[in-house]
């Protein structure tokens, strides 16, 4: 490259590197909360989920990606792709899907609704498990056989959150419809509570204040379908969720997960690692020509 | 065009354009305004001048980006020039009501995710924003 051209090219990072920031997050991987992707904003996440196999069970990987953009102040979309490796078996891409979060009111009250929305294009070897709803995921067949069986699913989710003293609680009531196979309707739910270590920001840019770190605890699970509403086979797991927010762009995210039926897993171990781009689509749109 | 003009032209343009763009314009919503209770809210801060600084960080963190970085706004991004007297003459409840639920509708988002003496931290840091002298 030519001297000219690494000018540029710094220039370019200069203008559009600089815009990352505001990375505070919430520490929860399951439940939403009433906190909108900033307008503009795009997210970047890379997550996944292991767990600590029953006998006779393999040990599996299950990566994903996100990409979360403020279309407005009150319209959050999210595309995920999803993967998945399981031990002495095979490495596959699992499907995608693609969400939206919409917040009806104007101004925070003591309960703040959002609705969800999302069609998922995935196969029965995805074992991200983002969410849980009707029964348990098969973690035992092999990915030859579960990739074959599509779950194209339609999902929405009443989200209700609040902030109450630094304290957030929140809960998520989900219904599925699984357009591939006759599942009938199927449920779930999610419950978190999360509170910042530290309530102040200090004057310094400290790494590891308390101020960086939030922590909590999640429930979910599934409740079955209309075929069979209840909690007989089906998964549920309490997990207590840590976040760092590493830098003002960056976050990292920590979830050990307790199973606590006999179709959870024992453990379920959940990483995730954000980066947040301020002003991503003023300035793509920009870039192009577009009007600000 | 000799290349190395565009290489100069490139760089000038590049920090002009995080430079330009005050908004000395801005006009207050009159539909965007809090309760008389929320406005009457006093900072909790208000004696303890060495929680700015966080604030500042704050500020830096989280609404720099549309405010730009001495609060001048932007005017491409019609967001408020937070120096003025009108965005001054606020009581610190009202500037705390309107941080913490935002204007979506004008594209300003809620931060109720930040700690409420946070929030507070940032009315501490907004009051200490002045327009350079001689300017408006």
């Amino acid at each position: 490259m030519t001297s000219i051209k690494w000018i540029v090219a710094l220039c370019l990072f200069a203008r559009f590197g600089v815009l990352a920031g505001s990375a505070q997050e919430s520490p929860y991987f399951i439940t939403y909360d009433h906190h909108m992707e900033e307008p503009g904003n795009l997210e970047i996440e890379v997550s996944s989920t292991t767990d600590v196999p029953r006998s006779g069970q393999r040990f599996y990987f299950a990566p994903w990606t996100e990409f979360e953009y403020g279309v407005t102040a009150r319209w959050t979309a999210e595309l995920y792709l999803e993967g998945q490796s399981t031990w002495d078996d095979s490495t596959i891409f699992t499907g995608w899907r693609l969400e939206n979060r919409f917040r009806p009111l104007k101004r925070e009250h003591w309960v703040n609704p959002v609705l969800y929305l999302e069609y998922e294009n995935i196969n029965e070897a995805d074992r991200i498990q983002k969410e849980l709803e009707g029964g348990a995921p098969d973690v035992s067949s092999p990915n030859s056989v579960l990739r074959s069986i599509k779950d194209r699913e339609l999902e929405t989710k009443l989200i209700l959150s609040s902030d109450v003293h630094d304290w957030n609680l929140a809960g998520n009531f989900i219904v599925a419809k699984n357009f591939s196979q006759s599942e009938g309707v199927e449920f779930g739910y999610s419950f978190g509570v999360s509170r910042p270590l530290a309530t102040m920001a200090s004057g310094s840019n400290c790494r590891f204040c308390r101020e960086n770190f939030s922590a909590g605890m999640e429930i979910y699970g599934g409740l079955g379908s209309t075929h069979g509403f209840g909690l007989h086979d089906t998964a549920h797991y309490v997990a207590p969720v840590f976040a760092w927010l590493v830098s003002d762009n960056a976050t990292l995210r920590f979830s050990p997960g307790v199973g606590l039926t006999h179709e959870s897993s024992p453990v379920l171990f959940r990483f995730g690692y954000s980066y947040e781009i301020q002003g991503f689509g003023s300035k793509l749109s920009h870039l192009f020509g577009g009007k600000p | 065009m000799s290349r190395l003009r565009i290489a100069e032209l490139t760089v000038v343009l590049t920090f002009l354009s995080t430079v330009v763009g005050q908004n000395p314009s801005y006009q207050l919503d009159p539909d965007w305004r809090p309760s008389e209770e929320a406005a009457r809210k006093t900072n909790p801060l208000a004696h303890k001048s060495q929680a700015v600084a966080g604030g500042k960080k704050l500020f830096l963190r989280n609404c720099a980006e549309c405010h730009n970085q001495d609060g001048s706004g932007i005017l491409k991004k019609h967001s408020a020039d937070l120096q003025l007297a009108v965005v001054q003459a606020q009581s610190d409840g009202a500037l705390f009501w309107k941080i913490t639920n935002g204007n979506p509708d004008r594209g300003m988002p809620s931060f109720s995710k930040l700690p409420e003496l946070e929030r507070w931290q940032l009315v501490l840091f907004l009051r200490t924003l002045q327009p350079p002298s001689g300017g408006p």
